[in-house]
């Protein structure tokens, strides 16, 4: 495997684009410019996993090191062009994703082989489900609108509040890029882990968190805490300058 | 005033299921006193009315009679999101495998399951319990309340066990029966 910068062509292509940086490629499956091997893959006339792009690039940034600036041009059009290769190429060694089976609604026999242990269950859900949507029940939201209820916090005040949510988030750490496909973690999830996590004992709210955090996963926390207080399921109380937490 | 009665005005207004030792606190009296009342007020509601006293998602809820669901349906018009075969099946992996991370349910079903396993996270079926302890710390899911709740369940102890690998399935029966 070769390559080499052979020169620049300095030419306008017949759309007037500068032409890319004219490295010479000698490679088992392809032997050629770089323009060339630009406009075989893009026509999908070569397999680019057959190409190896790490020597290209590799020569390219010599190139660069040691091109005059009036090449900027030329060397930007073979950038633009490595650039589409890399990604042509990343996007071939992604792995493919094998999709779900189309799957008929009352087709049992359909079940994937893999899981025909649960089989079974599959079935028992379907039934039940079923069973279920027979039964009717009352919706909530009788009554009064519950955020307008009054209730106590003992001596805590919302300053008291403020300074620990203020606490909290020095500790925080910024927040981590979530994939995309991450469920949302729900306000009521974070209530059920507070209330898991919380005992008949009074402790600050840094006591029940985990050592790291995110200043999001802060704010989840300190507003679980905040909506079971409202709901009579947490009480607090303000102890020396903090203020604690425990369940009534 | 009873504590039949009161146990019955308390599960009227109650949106949810609600737990014995909620009722017993609420009214001052043992669970066994409100297991009692629970009883009279089941067979009450089994002689006559719409309504009758199921036990779900661990406690215990009012709601009406299924031979009332056609005429309610046709009241309410309630919409019902559809649950397919591959939602099902990530479901009862989950039911019986938790915490189970989204990697152990694909190496058992074989296929990518990310997509059903956010859809059910967004219906309440499930939601996360941790991380686990490997690398990556890959999110551990478990089933919710409500899933309890939509398949008519009391408790997972309910669900009937999965068929052993290698055990050979009998023949289903066909559309016609």
């Amino acid at each position: 495997m070769a390559v080499a910068v052979v020169g620049s062509p300095k030419t306008l292509s017949a759309l007037g684009m500068v032409a890319p940086t004219d490295l010479e490629i000698k490679l088992p499956a392809f032997e050629g410019s770089l323009s060339a091997l630009f406009n075989v893959v893009r026509e999908r006339k070569i397999d680019l996993m057959d190409v190896p792009l790490f020597p290209i690039c590799e020569s390219y940034f010599k190139y660069i090191l040691t091109a005059s600036l009036e090449n900027l041009d030329e060397a930007a059009a073979a950038l633009s062009a490595l650039a589409y290769l890399l990604e042509r190429k990343a996007w071939l060694l992604l792995p493919v994703d094998e999709p779900e089976p189309e799957v008929v609604e009352d087709d049992l026999t359909s079940i994937l082989p893999t899981a025909q242990e649960y089989r079974v269950i599959v079935e028992a859900l379907t039934v039940w489900r079923d069973e279920r949507a027979d039964l009717f029940f009352r919706s909530a939201d009788a009554g009064p609108d519950p955020y307008e209820l009054p209730f106590t916090i003992s001596n805590v005040t919302a300053l008291d509040l403020a300074k620990a949510f203020e606490r909290v988030l020095e500790r925080a750490e910024p927040n981590t890029i979530e994939p995309l496909n991450k469920p949302r973690k729900s306000l009521q999830d974070q209530m059920a882990l507070v209330l898991r996590i919380l005992g008949k004992e009074f402790v600050p709210l840094t006591d029940l968190m985990p050592e790291r955090y995110t200043r999001t996963e802060a704010v989840y926390w300190f507003l679980a805490v905040l909506e079971l207080m409202r709901l009579g399921q947490v009480v607090a109380r303000v102890e020396g300058d903090t203020v604690e937490f425990a369940l009534p | 005033m009873t504590i039949v009665d009161q146990v019955h005005a308390l599960l009227f207004v109650a949106d949810s299921p609600t737990k014995l030792d909620q009722l017993a606190v609420a009214l001052n009296v043992t669970e066994g006193q409100i297991e009692q009342a629970i009883e009279v007020l089941e067979s009450h509601f089994a002689q006559a009315g719409p309504v009758q006293l199921v036990r779900l998602a661990g406690g215990i809820q009012l709601s009406t009679k299924p031979e009332y669901a056609e005429i309610l349906g046709a009241f309410l018009k309630p919409q019902r999101q559809r649950m397919s075969r591959s939602l099902l099946e990530v479901l009862a992996i989950v039911a019986y495998r938790q915490p189970i991370t989204l990697g152990e349910i694909e190496a058992i079903r074989g296929v990518n399951s990310d997509y059903s396993v956010r859809i059910l996270a967004e219906r309440h079926f499930l939601h996360e319990l941790g991380r686990k302890p490997v690398p990556g710390r890959p999110v551990l899911y478990g089933t919710t309340q409500q899933f309890l709740h939509q398949f008519k369940l009391n408790s997972l102890d309910q669900l009937p066990a999965p068929v052993p690998e290698g055990y050979e399935l009998p023949a289903l029966p066909g559309p016609e029966g």
